[in-house]
């Protein structure tokens, strides 16, 4: 569990020589994503390996439009120079997730599933050993039980070679993203690939809160877009939306919290409103996982003109929420609605960090965010648009 | 070079105790609180910090084996010891001072007031902002210790022994969003330095 001084030349050296001794004459499947932590590791692999690594990559149905084709194209770039295997097993993941509300049930269904059909593609080619990008915060969040990574196996005491009959290899599982970046560079990887946007490993299906379906899928993909074009400018870590049922709990203990956010955002408690939603999303507190509700608040509009954005009250109303009730782990203040249906909301999280380990709420330009809303309630696919407006700790950056 | 071991609880940022050392141009490590005395000397190491978990020290009875292991180690160990969030409570705790419930427990952004700048605050006073993760807090310092800095809902944030180099603090300073918890790290690789 040695952690090395980060320099990459001499990172490159000590992971090519491991990589070599383990291998050998042997070959590895690379499960690539188009990421840069998988990218990354695959090509540190292929510096050991040459052409016995064979970069395959796992189309799940999960991802946002146009990905699959626009990765295969990315990583064929002669800085990369991989040719890289599509195998499209859409079908497998959703009818595997389908049904399933629970976060964790739905993360280990997509683990399953993505090892299966890793193993399958192993077997064609006779590969024993598969790479892949699993780094630092996949093993930690995974192992203190905040959230299940799919790429995070032997760290859990899950024997791979037993489960599916090849040996795991992550070369960069003591690395942190940035330190990834500062390798990819190294490795003269193209500079919109060292500094791609993240994106998570069981992609969209975590990103519809509760159980996946088409309709939240599509919404997904649309709100996607939106947010990417509107927010890509401002060069945040992390920015994206997710999709939730407008269902609310309606558990007396959360009749307070209008008056708590009513009071931190020096409001009349008639101006304020917060729905509680039914569906469960994922938060860290006291480094143990929380899976605790989504707070919603709403403010009546023409205050919130006089109001603008003012993140500094907004925070101090998600510290009062949360206070007044432990059960809730994320709070979103909600930028725009409309009447009508389907009875979906879009969330728009946006963040800073270095590593990921903790994050701070974007200031994203209160204008942007409208437009960004207006966009989506235009796609007609949702009724409200919020913008959530909690840390890590105690919410994670992502709500699965 | 420095050697500086951390003791591994679990915790979600102790990895990354380790990769600020190393930015520091320490040589650091993570190892399981239930290693020996003996093979931590023989490592060389200079001093200890151990770091957060996710559980409860209220009482030295209801120890998980780890934390059993950690309070053990702490007891047993001369070397200066940086311990953070649940083992600067479980200092408190083995000790002979108290740890419960806080009243207001913190998470993220928390607003630290220096009282006393001994060591390890060295340049922070008056205030810094610092991230939290905590839902149990330090209520009572151990005999001989005394308080270095509190917030609004925590009094007691940062402790140390009044003599020997044990230093407890209820934040983060290893987190990137601490931006000042780089100095922390560095006046307590300060106090070693002097000391060796």
């Amino acid at each position: 569990m040695a952690v090395q001084g980060f320099h990459p030349s001499s990172f490159l050296a000590v992971e090519t020589a491991r990589l070599e001794e383990t291998i050998r004459t042997g070959k590895a499947i690379a499960a690539v994503s188009g990421g840069v932590d998988s990218t990354v590791a695959a090509l540190v692999a292929k510096k050991a390996l040459g052409d016995r690594l064979v970069p395959v990559f796992i189309d799940t149905g999960f991802l946002r439009a146009g990905e699959p084709e626009d990765v295969k194209l990315r990583l064929a770039d002669p800085a990369i120079g991989f040719k890289v295997r599509l195998v499209r097993a859409g079908a497998q993941f959703l009818e595997a997730t389908s049904g399933e509300t629970g976060a964790e049930e739905k993360r280990k269904r997509f683990r399953e599933i993505f090892y299966q059909v890793l193993a399958e593609e192993a077997r064609k080619d006779g590969c024993d050993y598969v790479v892949q990008g699993t780094i630092a915060p996949d093993w930690i969040e995974t192992q203190g039980g905040i959230k299940t990574q799919h790429n995070v196996l032997e760290q859990v005491g899950i024997d791979p070679v037993s489960s599916f009959g090849f040996k795991i290899i992550e070369p960069l599982s003591d690395l942190y993203k940035d330190q990834v970046r500062i390798l990819g560079r190294h490795l003269n990887m193209p500079g919109d690939m060292s500094r791609r946007q993240p994106f998570p490993g069981p992609g969209l299906l975590v990103r519809c809160i509760g159980s996946v379906s088409k309709t939240k899928l599509n919404l997904l993909k649309h709100a996607t877009k939106i947010v990417e074009e509107k927010l890509g400018p401002f060069n945040y870590e992390q920015y994206f939306p997710a999709v939730i049922e407008n269902r609310f709990a309606k558990n007396p203990e959360f009749k307070d919290l209008k008056d708590a956010a009513a009071e931190a955002l020096g409001l009349p408690a008639s101006e304020t409103h917060v729905d509680v939603f039914e569906d469960r999303v994922t938060g860290v507190k006291g480094d143990d996982r929380i899976y605790g509700r989504l707070a919603g608040i709403k403010i009546k509009e023409d205050s919130r003109e006089t109001f603008g954005w003012l993140p500094e009250k907004l925070r101090q109303a998600q510290v009062s929420i949360i206070n007044r009730s432990p059960e809730v782990t994320r709070v979103a203040v909600m930028v725009k609605e409309r009447r009508g249906a389907p009875a979906l909301s879009v969330v728009i999280r946006a963040v800073s960090t270095r590593d990921f380990m903790t994050a701070a709420v974007a200031t994203v330009p209160w204008k942007i965010l409208k437009d960004a809303a207006e966009s989506i309630l235009k796609t007609g696919g949702a009724l409200r648009v919020y913008y959530d407006i909690t840390p890590k700790p105690p919410a994670t950056i992502e709500f699965e | 070079m420095t050697v500086v071991p951390v003791i591994y609880v679990k915790g979600q940022y102790n990895h990354l105790i380790a990769r600020r050392l190393q930015e520091l141009g320490v040589d650091s490590y993570l190892m399981p609180p239930s290693t020996p005395l003996a093979k931590i000397d023989a490592m060389g190491a200079d001093a200890l910090i151990m770091g957060g978990g996710p559980q409860s020290v209220r009482s030295l009875d209801g120890l998980t084996q780890e934390l059993r292991d950690a309070s053990n180690l702490m007891s047993e160990t001369k070397l200066p010891m940086l311990c953070i969030c649940v083992t600067h409570q479980l200092m408190a705790t083995t000790f002979g001072g108290k740890t419960n419930l806080a009243r207001k427990p913190e998470f993220g952004p928390v607003e630290i007031s220096v009282e006393d700048e001994d060591a390890i605050l060295e340049g922070l006073k008056p205030s810094f902002t610092a991230w939290e993760s905590h839902n149990d807090e330090v209520i009572a310092v151990p005999p001989n210790f005394k308080v270095l800095a509190g917030s609004d809902n925590c009094a007691i944030q940062a402790m140390r022994h009044e003599r020997l180099n044990m230093f407890g603090v209820q934040f983060h300073p290893e987190v990137s969003h601490t931006t000042k918890g780089v100095d922390i790290l560095k006046n307590f690789l300060g106090i070693i330095r002097e000391q060796s």
